[in-house]
C-alpha cells in the first residue's frame, strides 16, 4: 500500500507538472490577452504530432524531437495571435472564446484528416521498467520527470527574476496598472503568445510520452483539465497555475489510493476533478490564492 | 443518396427540426440571458439517457421515461446553476463546459446505469440487447396510418416523426416569441445588457438566470429525447461536446436576435451536415465516410470562425449586444 | 433613524477598503458622504447597498438587518442606488428603461405573457402612466422612444435617476451624480433630488466631490478617509473640523491653490 502510495505520488506529480506547465500558458494568456482559448488543447495536439514526425518519421532524437515541437507550439501561437486573433480582438469575451472554440475545431480536425485517427505513439522503449525498489518507473516517465524538472523550476525563475516574466505577471493581474506604468501591453501580450505557445509545446511532448500512445483528441482530453488547474489557482495567476497544476494532478492520483476507504477507481479521476472545479467556483471562484475581485 | 431522394429530405426535415428545437434551448439562454452555455449537449444526453434507462431497464411506459428525462434535465441545470449563475460570464462558460464533460465521463463508466461506451444497447448488461423506443415507433406508424391519404407512399413512420418534431419546433417558438415581448422578456433583455443594473432595482437576477437555464435545459432535453427516438440506439458519442457548438453555429447563422431565424439557421446547418455525410457528389468523392466526419467538424468550426470575424449579425439581421460584452 | 451602518469593514486581498464605519443616516435628510479618493466611500456604498457582503459589521434600514441580503433585496425594500457611470440599458428606449424598474408586474413571470394577459396589460398601463410621469419630472419626455444609447451622460443620469424612482424607494444612494454632467443639467439635477426630499419625503445619501455643492445641498455631511469615518455633523461644523480640513478640505485646498 505504502508502494502503491509512492507509485501514485510519482504520477500525480508528473501529471500535475504537465497541468502546471500548460496551465500557466493559459492563465496568462486569458489574464493578457482576455480570452478562454478554447483552441489550447489543439496547441498541445499540434506539438505531440510535430514531435511524433520528427522522432517517428525522420528518426531524430527525443530531446531535439521535444525542442522542435516546443517551436512548433511557439510558431502555431503566434500565427493564430498576428492572423486571427489580434485582428480580431475587441468583440467581447464569449465571441473571442467562440472563435476560439471554432479554431481549434478547424485544427483538430485538419490533424485528423492529415494523420488519420488512428494511435501513434513516440519512439520510446515501452516494454522496460526502471525498478527504484519502492517504485518503478517507465522510461517515458523517467524522461518527463527530467524534463518537467528542468522546465518548471526554469518557467518559476523566469517568472520571478526576469522582466519580461515580471512584466508578465503584471499585466495579467491588471492590465490597466501595468499600462500605466509604463509597460508596453502590446509587446508583452506577443511574448506571452509564445510562451503559452512553447508551454504547449512541452506539455503536449510530456503527455504523449506519459500516456504512450495518443491520436488527435491528446490535447482536447487534457483541456477542461487544464481549466481547472487555472480555475485553482486563481484566473491570471501564474505562480497560482503551477502550484495549483501539481495540486489536481496529485488530489487526482491520489484519490485512488487504497488508503482512502479502497480509493476511487481510477477511471473516475477526471470526474473528481470537475466535481472540484464546480465546488471551487461554489465557494472560491477567485481560486486558492486569488483575492476578492471589485466587481 | 442523392438530393432527388425524398427520403433524404424526410431526414433533413427531421433532424433540422430536432436541431431548431436544442438552439431554442441555447437561444433561450444566449441570445435572451446573455448566458454563454458552452455544455448545452449534457441537457441532451442526461435527459435521453434518464429516458431510455427508465424505459429499457425499469420497463416504464415511454411517457414516464420522457418525463424522467424532464425532471434530470431540469436537476443538472440547478446543479450547473447554483454555482456558476453568480459569476462572470467566462467562469460560466468553464462550469457549463465541466457539468457537460462530467455527464459524458459517467455515461461512458457507469456501465452498470448506462451501459457505457457501447450505449443504450447494453442498458440490460451483456448479452441483452435492450430497446426504448418501441412504443414511439408504435405510435408513428399509427400518425402514418393517418398521413396515407395525404403523403401516399412516403405517409410513412419518419414522416410522421418530422411532423410531431416540427409542431413541437413552432409550438415551442410561438410561446417563446410572445414571451420575448411580455415584461418578461424584457427583464431579460436587461439581464442580457447590464445584469448588475438590473439587480439593482430590484429583480432577482440570479433567478431570472436560472428560470433561462432551466428552460433551455428542457428544450435541450426534448431535443435530446427526440434525436434518440429518432435514432434508436445511441451511445456517448452521439453527444459529443461539439453538439453544443452546432447549436451556437445554429443561432449564428440566422441572426442572434430573431428567433424566427433559428429553424432557418437549423436547416441550413442540417444540409451542411448531412449533405456531407450522406451526397456523393464532386468534391465530397474525395473523402471517404469517416473523413466526412472530420470535414464537417472542420467546417462547423471554419464558419462558426467566419461568421463571429465578419458577420456576427447572421445571415439577417442586426447585431445584437450580447457578442459585444 | 432609516439607516444605522455600524462597525462595517471590508477587505481585499489583506487591504481594508473599509475599516469599522459607523454612521447614521436620518429619514427624510440629504447626507454627503465625503472623503478623498481611495477613502472608501464606494466601497460603502456597494456594502450598504447589498452588492457587496461586510466581512464583520451591521447595516440596519428601515428597522430591518440587511447586511446579509442580496442586492435586489435591499432595493426591494427600499434602497435603491445610482451608479457613478449611468448604467442605462442602452439597447433599449428611455420609456422601456423605465418600465423595467417597475414594480409589482405580474408580467414578469415566466408563462404571465400566456396565462395572465390581461392582468399583465393593465398593469403595464398603470406603469406606463408612471413613467410618463417620470419623465417629464425629470425633462425627458421628447426623448421618450429614443434609444437610450444616444441620449448625452447628462441626460443618462437624469434617466438613471427616474428609474430609480420607478422602484419607489424610501432612500436612494447616490455616487457622484455631478461627475460628467454639464453644468446646466447638473443644477437641474440638484433640484431634482432637492424636490425628492421635499415632496417624496426621499431620504437621499449622496457621494460627491464638490464641497460647495455638498455644503449647500444637505443637512449633514459624514467624512471618511482611509476606511473609517472622522467626522459627522452638519455642514458648518465640518468645515470648522480640524481633522477633516487636514485629511481632506486642506489637501484639495491646496490642490486647488
Amino acid at each position: 500500500m505504502l508502494q502503491q502510495l509512492a507509485q501514485l505520488t510519482i504520477n500525480g506529480l508528473i501529471t500535475g507538472t504537465i497541468l502546471g506547465l500548460t496551465g500557466v500558458g493559459l492563465t496568462l494568456v486569458f489574464g493578457i490577452q482576455r480570452l478562454a482559448n478554447f483552441a489550447y488543447g489543439e496547441y498541445l495536439t499540434t506539438a505531440a504530432y510535430i514531435a511524433f514526425i520528427a522522432n517517428v518519421v525522420f528518426g531524430l532524437d527525443l530531446v531535439s524531437s521535444a525542442l522542435l515541437a516546443m517551436a512548433g507550439g511557439a510558431l502555431l501561437a503566434l500565427l493564430l495571435h498576428f492572423l486571427v486573433l489580434k485582428p480580431l480582438r475587441g468583440r467581447g469575451l464569449v465571441a473571442m472564446s467562440l472563435i476560439t472554440v471554432g479554431l481549434g475545431m478547424m485544427l483538430r480536425n485538419v490533424i485528423f484528416l492529415v494523420a488519420g485517427p488512428q494511435i501513434r505513439s513516440l519512439d520510446i522503449d515501452q516494454t522496460r521498467v526502471f525498478d527504484l525498489g519502492l517504485i518503478r518507473i517507465s522510461p517515458g516517465q523517467a524522461l518527463a520527470i527530467g524534463i518537467a524538472i528542468v522546465v518548471a523550476p526554469a518557467v518559476a525563475l523566469f517568472l520571478s527574476r526576469t522582466t519580461i516574466g515580471k512584466s508578465m505577471r503584471a499585466v495579467a493581474d491588471n492590465r490597466d496598472l501595468a499600462a500605466v506604468t509604463g509597460i508596453d501591453v502590446e509587446r508583452i501580450g506577443t511574448y506571452v503568445w509564445l510562451l503559452a505557445g512553447a508551454l504547449a509545446g512541452i506539455g503536449g511532448v510530456m503527455l504523449a510520452i506519459v500516456q504512450g500512445t495518443f491520436n488527435p483528441n491528446l490535447g482536447t482530453q487534457i483541456l477542461f483539465l487544464i481549466f481547472t488547474t487555472i480555475v485553482l489557482g486563481g484566473i491570471g495567476n501564474a505562480y497560482g497555475a503551477l502550484i495549483g497544476g501539481v495540486v489536481l494532478g496529485l488530489v487526482m492520483e491520489l484519490s485512488t489510493w487504497e488508503g482512502f476507504a479502497g480509493g476511487l477507481e481510477p477511471r473516475f479521476k477526471s470526474v473528481l476533478a470537475f466535481v472540484v472545479l464546480i465546488l471551487l467556483l461554489l465557494y472560491r471562484p477567485q481560486g486558492l490564492f486569488g483575492k476578492e475581485r471589485v466587481l | 443518396m442523392d438530393i432527388f431522394n425524398p427520403v433524404f429530405w424526410i431526414f433533413v426535415a427531421t433532424t433540422g427540426g430536432i436541431y431548431t428545437i436544442m438552439a431554442l434551448g441555447l437561444y433561450v439562454q444566449f441570445s435572451l440571458a446573455g448566458l454563454p452555455n458552452f455544455g448545452h449537449v449534457a441537457f441532451m444526453a442526461v435527459a435521453a439517457y434518464a429516458m431510455a434507462i427508465l424505459v429499457a431497464r425499469y420497463g416504464l411506459p415511454l411517457p414516464v421515461g420522457i418525463l424522467g428525462g424532464l425532471v434530470a434535465a431540469v436537476i443538472l441545470a440547478i446543479l450547473v446553476g447554483v454555482p456558476a449563475l453568480r459569476l462572470r460570464a467566462d467562469y460560466l462558460a468553464i462550469a457549463t463546459v465541466a457539468g457537460g464533460e462530467i455527464v459524458r465521463y459517467l455515461a461512458m463508466n457507469l456501465q452498470g446505469l448506462t451501459g457505457g461506451p457501447i450505449g443504450s444497447i447494453g442498458l440490460l448488461g451483456p448479452g441483452k440487447i435492450a430497446t426504448f423506443n418501441g412504443s414511439w415507433q408504435v405510435f408513428m406508424g399509427d400518425i402514418a396510418f393517418y398521413l396515407k391519404p395525404i403523403f401516399g407512399k412516403y405517409g410513412r413512420p419518419d414522416t410522421a416523426m418530422a411532423i410531431v418534431v416540427w409542431v413541437f419546433a413552432f409550438a415551442a417558438i410561438l410561446v417563446l416569441w410572445r414571451m420575448e415581448r411580455s415584461p418578461w422578456g424584457r427583464v431579460m433583455q436587461g439581464i442580457r445588457e447590464d445584469d448588475t443594473a438590473v439587480a439593482a432595482i430590484g429583480k432577482n437576477v440570479v433567478g431570472f438566470k436560472m428560470q433561462a437555464l432551466i428552460i433551455g435545459a428542457l428544450l435541450g432535453a426534448v431535443s435530446g429525447m427526440l434525436l434518440a427516438l429518432q435514432i434508436g440506439v445511441f451511445s456517448p458519442d452521439d453527444y459529443q461536446p461539439t453538439i453544443t457548438f452546432y447549436a451556437y453555429l445554429i443561432i449564428i447563422l440566422g441572426g442572434m436576435n430573431r428567433i424566427w431565424s433559428v429553424p432557418v439557421g437549423a436547416i441550413l446547418f442540417t444540409l451542411l451536415y448531412t449533405g456531407t455525410r450522406f451526397l456523393n457528389v464532386y468534391p465530397l468523392t474525395l473523402f471517404d465516410s469517416g473523413e466526412r466526419a472530420y470535414l464537417r467538424l472542420f467546417l462547423v468550426g471554419l464558419l462558426l470562425v467566419l461568421f463571429l470575424a465578419f458577420r456576427p449579425q447572421g445571415i439577417f439581421g442586426d447585431r445584437r449586444q450580447i457578442l459585444e460584452k | 433613524m432609516l439607516l444605522k451602518v455600524d462597525g462595517i469593514t471590508k477587505a481585499f486581498g489583506g487591504v481594508k477598503a473599509v475599516q469599522g464605519a459607523s454612521f447614521d443616516v436620518k429619514e427624510g435628510s440629504i447626507t454627503a458622504l465625503i472623503g478623498p479618493n481611495g477613502a472608501g466611500k464606494t466601497t460603502a456604498f456597494n456594502l450598504v447597498s447589498g452588492f457587496m457582503r461586510p466581512d464583520e459589521g451591521t447595516i440596519q434600514f428601515d428597522g430591518r438587518r440587511t447586511e446579509r441580503l442580496s442586492g435586489h433585496t435591499v432595493a426591494r425594500h427600499g434602497l435603491v442606488r445610482v451608479f457613478q457611470t449611468a448604467r442605462v440599458f442602452t439597447q433599449m428606449t428611455v420609456l422601456e428603461n423605465l418600465l423595467i424598474a417597475a414594480r409589482h408586474q405580474p408580467g414578469e413571470k415566466f408563462g404571465a405573457a400566456w396565462l395572465m394577459p390581461g392582468r399583465t396589460s393593465r398593469r403595464e398601463r398603470e406603469i406606463r402612466r408612471e413613467a410618463e410621469e417620470r419623465l417629464a419630472l425629470v425633462r425627458l419626455t421628447h426623448l421618450t422612444h429614443e434609444r437610450a444609447g444616444a441620449l448625452s451622460g447628462g441626460q443618462r443620469k437624469l434617466l438613471e435617476l427616474a428609474r430609480a424612482l420607478m422602484v419607489q424607494p424610501k432612500m436612494i444612494l447616490l455616487d457622484e451624480p455631478m461627475a460628467g454632467v454639464a453644468p446646466v443639467l447638473g443644477e437641474q439635477l440638484m433640484e431634482h433630488i432637492k424636490e425628492l426630499r421635499e415632496k417624496a419625503g426621499i431620504t437621499v445619501l449622496i457621494i460627491e466631490h464638490d464641497i460647495d455643492l455638498v455644503m449647500s445641498i444637505s443637512d449633514r455631511v459624514i467624512v471618511m478617509d482611509e476606511g473609517r469615518v472622522i467626522a459627522d455633523g452638519p455642514p458648518d461644523a465640518i468645515q470648522a473640523n480640524e481633522r477633516v480640513i487636514t485629511a481632506y478640505l486642506g489637501r484639495n485646498a491646496g490642490a486647488a491653490a
